[in-house]
């Protein structure tokens, strides 16, 4: 993790005020920062996502390409995360200094996104066990300000919903098989990603704990609760991280309050697509011009 | 990797022999309450422990669940390579293998995604019951090999690995047990065999379907690790955590256990 | 974007619906496969201080290529004394591209030959024009991330580059702006998109102080009449002093916006 240096004091004083269901910056306990969400914002994708959740910014391109489905699932498509840290975020991450927070970020992502029902991969098969669609979903950390799998999760799901496939037509002749790309732009196949999750960490912080931990507060955090939530309430992934440990009876306060907050985030995210997309080619695209 | 010219070439079009075996049924995964390999639901299975196994490693553990073998060695305290990782904390390091021959399908010589997935969770599982700020400058490392694997591999590991690291004298608070768990439907089937365990490619078209592993420090009562797969209902995660929780509870004796005939041993050989 | 499938599989063919066949580079009314005359640059839209956490940082888009640089520093040299020189600062680059930016996904952002040559290249532009002296035994960090590439990969980080290290404050001789220029039918072509790029042409990168007219950086690339190299060269000099123009107007109106609000706070 990306570290800020705190001292003793300041770190009892953040304890202290969540105790009191006060945050640093005037939040409760519960409270996510001030997110922002925009997709369709690199041309060279199928779908791309970009999320500032206030200071963390992640940029997400999901590239759909042709390829052959793994001998597991010869009938399902693929999904591939990447995680790279860029060094604009911190001057850590030059060369491969950010490559184990990437894999930690990818594996979560990978975990929480390994079940059947969370996209339907059936649809992206094109031919059974030879062809089908390798959905790469490439995560691009550009500022770390805390937080980054919540963040991560809530980009790649906006940016999965944003990605249109090409609708292929296969036709045979003569024991060779034909793979069509329509060039249409409007011919095209959409995910569905209603169901899909969204990552919930939940940092214990003396005795209470507290959603979206801001860079400060992760600095006074030793364990962490990360668990991956649908919008029905289930949960996908669950995972403790950091060096402490957390007491059962806490634990399951902890997953009350992830389960929560999780179903909340999943709902207001999917407004907040569904209205972006009403807008579809009106909206301003700002990106980084702001 | 260099080519062997002699050796004959297998045919151009090739298909895995392991998609021809037909692996058995696994949607009724239990029958008439009882599993496939004859448990209960909550039965776990016999473990064999056995501390102080390797004999130039620090500390060192075996543990066998049948048939998932895992073996432990402990190296250290000792000096930190690298100047810049100084702390006043110890360091601790974590590494997972599983042997090549240990699964149905060959692993590779490096560390896959899996394995170094594992190895964080593992060293996370471990890291709040040693006493750290005890070895500042000095570092500890764990390695964990899986000689055989036939599921809940994880929460063997940790399990060893905490049996090794109290047999290598490292101070620690407490030791950590390890308890794997399998969600299919309702039913919460514990310490799950290889065949039981979840694997999201075969859809078996329940709601529920997945796998929690807790790691606990049983004196303490506090839960140091905690992770699941596959898609699972908020309530059953929770009575899985609960039940998981009270089984490494219950496995604490076999550790102690293990530790005090393994002192006694030394002892022995001493005397 | 669907160009990228023209590959052909062992098995199964795969065919695109449309081609792209038949383009010409410049048509005989004199204009270029995106509409531009020859002596025309794309648009650029820059914005400084995009990050917080940054000592600087700035993104531009140069037609559809984006980039975004940040700057770190003057600080401590990292890794140890041993880096460090003792007469002037070291100017640390990071080229890196993300997977997704090109049309065909890219396998890893760096470490590949081409993006560490223009790592190189970046480090060998900005000391010639950071004053260096300045800060002996410390570094300057420059990253530099392109989030889409659309040809003009090098003059857009050069330029993303400038903006990022005038928003960090630190002192150069002058602004360093780049550009691209090519010659297709006898015509000098300024600012050069991909498949202007890839078409097989000459292509000539120059980076210039514009003000003392200095170049700092030039490279060509393929087969190109030496009759003709001044021509091609005065139009791409040329581009950089309009590429010069808009980021100094940036600069300007950033400046002007972040005074104002200082002004604000005072009040």
């Amino acid at each position: 993790m990306v570290d800020v240096l705190l001292s003793d004091a300041e770190k009892t004083f953040i304890i202290h005020g969540i105790q009191d269901n006060l945050r640093d910056d005037g939040r409760g306990c519960e409270d996510y920062r001030h997110m922002e969400i925009e997709t369709d914002v690199v041309s060279s994708t199928s779908g791309s996502a970009k999320v500032r959740l206030a200071n963390t910014e992640i940029l997400v391109g999901v590239k759909a390409e042709l390829g052959e489905p793994s001998s597991g699932k010869p009938d399902k498509g693929r999904l591939e995360f990447f995680v790279d840290c860029s060094a604009n975020a911190t001057p850590e991450f030059e060369g491969r200094g950010g490559e184990d927070l990437a894999l930690e970020i990818s594996n979560m992502l990978t975990r929480a996104y390994d079940c059947p029902k969370c996209l339907d991969l059936g649809k992206l098969c094109v031919i059974k066990g030879q062809q089908c669609w390798v959905l790469y979903v490439d995560i691009l950390l550009l500022e770390c300000g805390g937080n980054l799998f919540d963040a991560a999760s809530v980009a790649v799901k906006a940016a999965l919903y944003n990605t249109c496939i090409p609708t292929v037509t296969v036709s045979q002749d003569e024991g060779h098989v034909d793979i069509e790309l329509s060039d249409d732009p409007f011919d095209v196949q959409h995910l569905d990603v209603t169901s899909a999750p969204c990552i919930v960490t939940l940092s214990k912080i003396g005795h209470s704990h507290v959603v979206d931990a801001s860079q400060k507060e992760e600095a006074c955090c030793l364990a962490r609760l990360m668990m991956g939530v649908t919008e029905k309430g289930t949960v996908t992934a669950l995972k403790k991280e950091g060096s402490g440990s957390l007491d059962p009876s806490s634990v399951e306060e902890m997953m009350e309050t992830g389960k929560r907050v999780g179903q909340a985030l999943n709902k207001s995210l999917m407004e907040v697509l569904c209205l972006e997309e009403q807008k579809g080619k009106k909206k301003e695209k700002t990106g980084f011009l702001r | 990797m260099p080519t062997d010219s002699r050796r004959i070439a297998g045919p151009e079009s090739s298909t895995n022999p392991y998609s021809f075996c037909t692996e058995k049924p696994r949607h009724d995964l239990l029958k008439n309450g009882k599993r496939q390999d004859g448990r209960k639901e909550n039965n776990l299975r016999p473990i064999f422990l056995k501390a102080g196994v390797v004999s130039q490693a620090r500390g060192s553990a075996y543990i066998e669940q049948n048939e998932t073998k895992v073996i432990c060695a402990v190296y250290g305290p000792r000096e930190v390579v690298r100047k810049e990782d100084f702390s006043m904390k110890g360091l601790l390091t974590c590494e997972f293998k599983f042997a090549i021959f240990s699964c149905r399908e060959r692993r590779q010589h490096q560390q896959d995604i899996e394995e170094k997935d594992y190895s964080v969770q593992l060293l996370e599982a471990l890291e709040p019951a040693v006493c750290l700020d005890k070895f500042p400058k000095a570092q500890m490392n764990i390695y964990v090999t899986v000689l055989q694997n036939d599921g809940s591999a994880l929460a063997a590991a940790i399990t060893c690995a905490s049996v090794a690291m109290a047999d290598s004298g490292i101070e620690m608070y407490d030791l950590v047990a390890g308890c794997a768990v399998r969600v299919a439907g309702k039913n919460l089937l514990m310490d799950p065999c290889n065949q039981e365990e979840y694997k999201p490619e075969d859809e078996t078209g329940l709601t529920n379907s997945g796998s929690v592993t807790v790691g606990l420090m049983p004196s303490l009562q506090q839960v140091s690790a905690i992770s699941s797969k596959g898609e699972i209902e908020f309530e059953l995660v929770k009575q899985a955590v609960a039940k998981c929780v009270d089984v490494c509870t219950q496995l604490y004796p076999v550790l102690q256990q293990a530790l005090v005939k393994s002192v006694s041993e030394r002892q022995n050989e001493e005397g | 974007m669907f160009s990228c499938y023209i590959v052909t599989f062992c098995s199964p063919r795969i065919r695109k619906t449309s081609s792209m066949a038949g383009m010409e580079l410049l048509s005989d009314q004199g204009f270029r496969i995106d509409g531009r005359k020859p002596k025309e640059l794309r648009r650029i839209q820059c914005r400084l201080g995009v990050f917080n956490q940054a000592d600087g940082s700035a993104y531009i888009e140069q037609g559809n290529t984006k980039v975004l640089a940040a700057v770190y520093g003057p600080h401590e040299t990292a890794g140890g004394r041993g880096k460090a020189l003792h007469d002037r600062v070291l100017v640390n680059c990071q080229y890196s591209m993300a997977t997704f930016s090109t049309g065909e996904r890219k396998r890893r952002p760096r470490g590949d030959r081409k993006s560490k040559e223009m790592t190189m290249h970046l480090q060998q532009t900005f000391n010639a024009a950071i004053m260096t002296s300045l800060y002996p035994r410390s570094q300057i960090d420059i990253y530099v991330e392109v989030l889409q590439s659309d040809g003009g990969n090098y003059c857009a980080s050069v330029n993303a580059a400038t903006l990022a290290l005038i928003d960090a404050g630190i002192p150069m001789k002058d602004y360093v702006c780049a550009c691209s220029a090519s010659f297709v039918k006898d015509c000098p072509m300024v600012d050069i998109n991909f498949l202007e790029e890839s078409s097989g042409g000459p292509e000539l990168i120059v980076a210039t102080l514009p003000k003392s007219s200095q170049i700092v950086f030039l490279e060509m690339n393929s087969r190109l009449h030496e009759d003709n190299l001044s021509k091609v060269l005065d139009v791409a000099v040329k581009g950089t002093k309009d590429v010069y123009q808009v980021l100094d107007n940036a600069v300007r109106d950033h400046i002007s916006e972040v005074s104002a609000f200082h002004k604000l706070d005072q009040s």
